[in-house]
């Protein structure tokens, strides 16, 4: 089911305005013709290595990445014909049209969702959203309304890529990356030296100081000097059931929903 | 017990939401408003750090703010968390640590600039966007509630100041006068941002006022770019206005140009004018009367009166009543004031001719950056001083014989910054004269303004980069620190877990500092991994 979004989306992506940076003036970036060129190409020449629509494999994941040194145009042209010497990205023999195509594309992958056409039905999925069935308001708000313990996801499809968040849903199963995309986010247990124990998301953690979320949202400034025992989970709480509680229908819809919610709904694609 | 007391503060404290009450009741523990309290005083009643220990003052802790140049913004505490501004972002972190709690940006704002801080209400934090969104924050997680546009960049209109928050309304002001827009202040609902009431500070055609411009008034500035100070006896606000549009142009703007260069006094529920006093009638110089109106209570010929404290940027500092705006008093902030030789019985400059800017240029003090500027100044009471920054520039003011272009071209001419002398003085509010001065440097480049305490300790900085603690009562140094940056924002103090601090936005750093402590080693708790 995940697949069949996954080809369904390279096609439907068409970024309506560039908000990355180092646009170049190249016409096939923006262009929904070339990028959908370019998504054919990327299936055969990227494919094998960065997964379908970026998700990583063998190649890193071009998605969900731990440092975000986004490329400019042009980078990404030359790392595309060149490769990157030393690693295993090879170069390519694809004419200049084609590799703008293919530039065309990843940056429409890695874009914000709000930019992209995404199938599925958006008001179904904020009635999903809202339900008991999904439960997403149990830890996330949007403008205000659902818990503060998790992420805000007021900006969700204005600033991350249509394929980021379909991942957050469906985790794939051995990205390298996702136990460090647990930064921030992890689960935790803290035993005070003065016997208070209190659990939550440790939203920032050091050796010195930790800052957690409680169940109701509120975060507790904690000094470590004051904590006698920690206990960390090494997975998210979000739940990983997804990909088998919805049917691929909620999936896009629900992806639909989340891809509208820009904190510039009238300056981006967002409806 | 004093870990009992931490737990149960974190616990406890984070719950409350701020009142009307806490931020009506000024600076202390917590700086809930732009200038600390209502009045304008930058003024903090915490007694731990004084004349004796300041010495012994250390950074406690530095936070780097990402993509951050020359910043502006006055810190905001609330219940140990410290909230600043940068361009389109905010970043609440713990005030203890200078650690990152959250941070909100706005990537798709579509004008970045400077911005002057946050504002706290509720279990809220609003700040503006340079593109004039009014944004309003979870506090304790940085979650959007709402973002609402007030003004149109497109009309030349941008946002740099804290928003001012008083009974349920958000006070949010306008930027952009140099390159033609229409100044206003407008009244926004905390819950949604919707508009309550704006007041133009430009009248419109055919409103009272509109007889003082000839043409492009559409365009005339008048800009509200710092956050103003409210009486609630009166249940009144003030608010100085920027400069007339083209700055250095008068022959298209005719007139006084009301209501630039100007206070107001506007009734807080409707935005209704209740007086105004012009500083600078027909300004040519961009001389922008943005430091805000403190508003005092003197001994005024035997009474006390309720005043409105006002250092210029025109080189005069003036003392006008507070409920009427009649002018009382002006003397000279600076020694070196060439456009006009004083102020009359009615508060208008006596001009002294050929000042203008010309095609060829003509020298006038005070330079473009004025006697001050929005530094401001804050006021002790334990003294009885406002504490100013003044600069002793003069500078080139040249005519352009282009026909002004509203966001097009320019401000109608230029003006050089050569550099000159910068001092605090000190100045008593009841005579307008100077009690002491201290210089900090000869560059003008320093944007930092001045805050001091209850134990009569003034701090400020230097154009040379330095954090400075003075004897607030005579100017005496007592402290110095080397932020390795110029300086662009102005101190605040707060305490947390009965510590006292003092922080600033230093350049591209938010410093925090307070009295040392030998570092307390320790051991690292267990840490169990969970599958």
């Amino acid at each position: 089911m995940r697949i069949l979004a996954a080809l369904a989306l390279p096609l439907l992506l068409s970024a309506q305005h560039d908000v990355s940076a180092g646009a170049s003036k190249n016409p096939a970036i923006q262009d929904p013709v070339a990028i959908a060129a370019g998504a054919k190409l990327y299936a055969t020449s990227c494919g094998g290595c960065h997964g379908p629509d970026g998700i990583g494999g063998r190649g890193p994941n071009l998605v969900r990445q731990l440092q975000s040194h986004q490329l400019k145009d042009d980078e990404l042209f030359a790392a595309i014909r060149y490769g990157v010497p030393g690693t295993d990205m090879p170069p390519t023999r694809l004419s200049d049209a084609e590799t703008w195509q293919l530039t065309a594309y990843i940056r429409a992958l890695t874009g914000p969702a709000s930019d992209s056409k995404v199938p599925g039905d958006a008001a179904a999925g904020e009635r999903l959203y809202w339900s008991a069935k999904a439960a997403c308001a149990d830890c996330h708000a949007i403008l205000g309304k659902g818990s503060r313990m998790g992420p805000d996801l007021s900006n969700i499809g204005g600033s991350r890529p249509l394929t980021y968040i379909r991942q957050a849903l469906t985790p794939p199963k051995n990205d390298p990356s996702r136990n460090f995309a647990l930064m921030g986010k992890e689960g935790v247990t803290v035993t005070m030296k003065n016997g208070v124990v209190l659990t939550g998301i440790a939203r920032n953690r050091s050796n010195y100081s930790l800052q957690l979320v409680d169940k109701q949202g509120d975060p507790h400034l904690i000094n470590m000097a004051d904590v006698k025992a920690l206990t960390v989970k090494d997975h998210s709480i979000m739940p990983e059931d997804y990909g088998t509680r919805f049917t691929a229908g909620e999936m896009r819809d629900l992806l639909a929903y989340l891809a509208t919610q820009t904190i510039r709904p009238s300056e981006t694609g967002a409806k | 017990m004093r870990i009992i007391l931490l737990a149960l503060l974190t616990v406890t404290a984070l719950a409350a939401q701020v009142r009307d009450e806490d931020i009506l009741k000024g600076a202390g523990e917590n700086w809930t408003t732009y200038a600390g309290n209502f009045e304008g005083w930058r003024y903090s009643p915490l007694t731990q750090i004084n004349l004796q220990n300041v010495a012994n003052m250390v950074p406690k802790w530095t936070y780097h703010v990402p993509e951050s140049n020359g910043l502006r913004t006055s810190p905001i505490v609330y219940n140990g968390v410290l909230y600043i501004t940068n361009s389109n972002s905010v970043h609440a972190m713990d005030a203890r640590t200078g650690r990152l709690i959250w941070r909100y940006d706005d990537g798709l704002a579509k004008r970045k600039g400077v911005n002057r801080g946050a504002a706290i209400y509720g279990d809220a934090v609003y700040f503006t966007t340079t593109d004039n969104y009014l944004v309003a924050l979870d506090r304790r997680n940085g979650a959007l509630l709402f973002n609402k546009k007030f003004a149109d960049a497109e009309t030349g209109t941008i946002s740099t100041s804290a928003p001012l928050i008083v009974k349920n309304k958000v006070l949010v002001g306008s930027a952009g006068g140099d390159t033609g827009m229409r100044g206003f202040i407008a009244a926004l609902d905390p819950k949604t941002g919707n508009e309550i009431w704006r007041t133009w500070t430009v009248p419109g055609k055919g409103e009272p006022g509109s007889e003082t411009w000839s043409d492009l008034h559409e365009w005339g500035g008048a800009a509200t770019w710092l956050s103003g100070t409210y009486d609630p006896a009166s249940n009144t606000l003030f608010w100085t206005t920027g400069n007339p549009w083209p700055d250095y142009a008068g022959k298209p703007r005719e007139g006084i140009d009301l209501y630039s260069c100007s206070v107001i006094a506007l009734d807080l529920e409707t935005g209704k004018l209740k007086w105004y006093f012009q500083f600078t009638p027909h300004d040519l110089h961009d001389w922008d009367a943005q430091s805000w109106p403190v508003l005092l209570e003197i001994p005024w010929n035997g009474a006390m009166r309720k005043v409105v404290a006002h250092a210029n940027r025109n080189g005069f500092f003036y003392i006008l009543d507070r409920e009427t705006g009649k002018f009382l008093k002006a003397t000279k902030l600076i020694d070196n004031i060439t456009w006009a030789s004083g102020i009359d019985d009615n508060g208008k400059p006596v001009i002294i001719p050929g000042k203008e800017p010309t095609v060829e240029g003509n020298w006038v003090c005070p330079g473009v950056k004025g006697g001050t500027n929005w530094m401001g100044q804050s006021y002790n009471p334990g003294t009885g001083l406002l504490y100013i920054l003044t600069q002793e520039e003069c500078g080139m003011f040249t005519l352009s014989t282009q026909k002004p272009v509203p966001m097009k071209n320019f401000a109608g001419g230029a003006a050089t910054e050569p550099g000159g002398p910068v001092l605090i003085r000190a100045v008593d509010p009841k005579t307008g004269k100077r009690v002491w001065e201290y210089p900090v440097g000869n560059y003008s480049r320093m944007w930092t303004g001045t805050v001091s305490t209850a134990t009569g300790v003034l701090f400020s900085g230097d154009d040379d980069g330095h954090m400075i603690a003075l004897d607030a009562k005579t100017g005496r140094h007592l402290w110095h620190y080397n932020v390795g940056d110029t300086l662009t924002a102005s101190p605040i103090i707060y305490s947390v877990d009965g510590k006292e601090y003092v922080a600033i936005a230093a350049g591209t750093n938010v410093f925090s500092f307070g009295l040392f402590e030998p570092a307390q080693p320790m051991a690292l708790p267990a840490i169990t991994m969970e599958k």
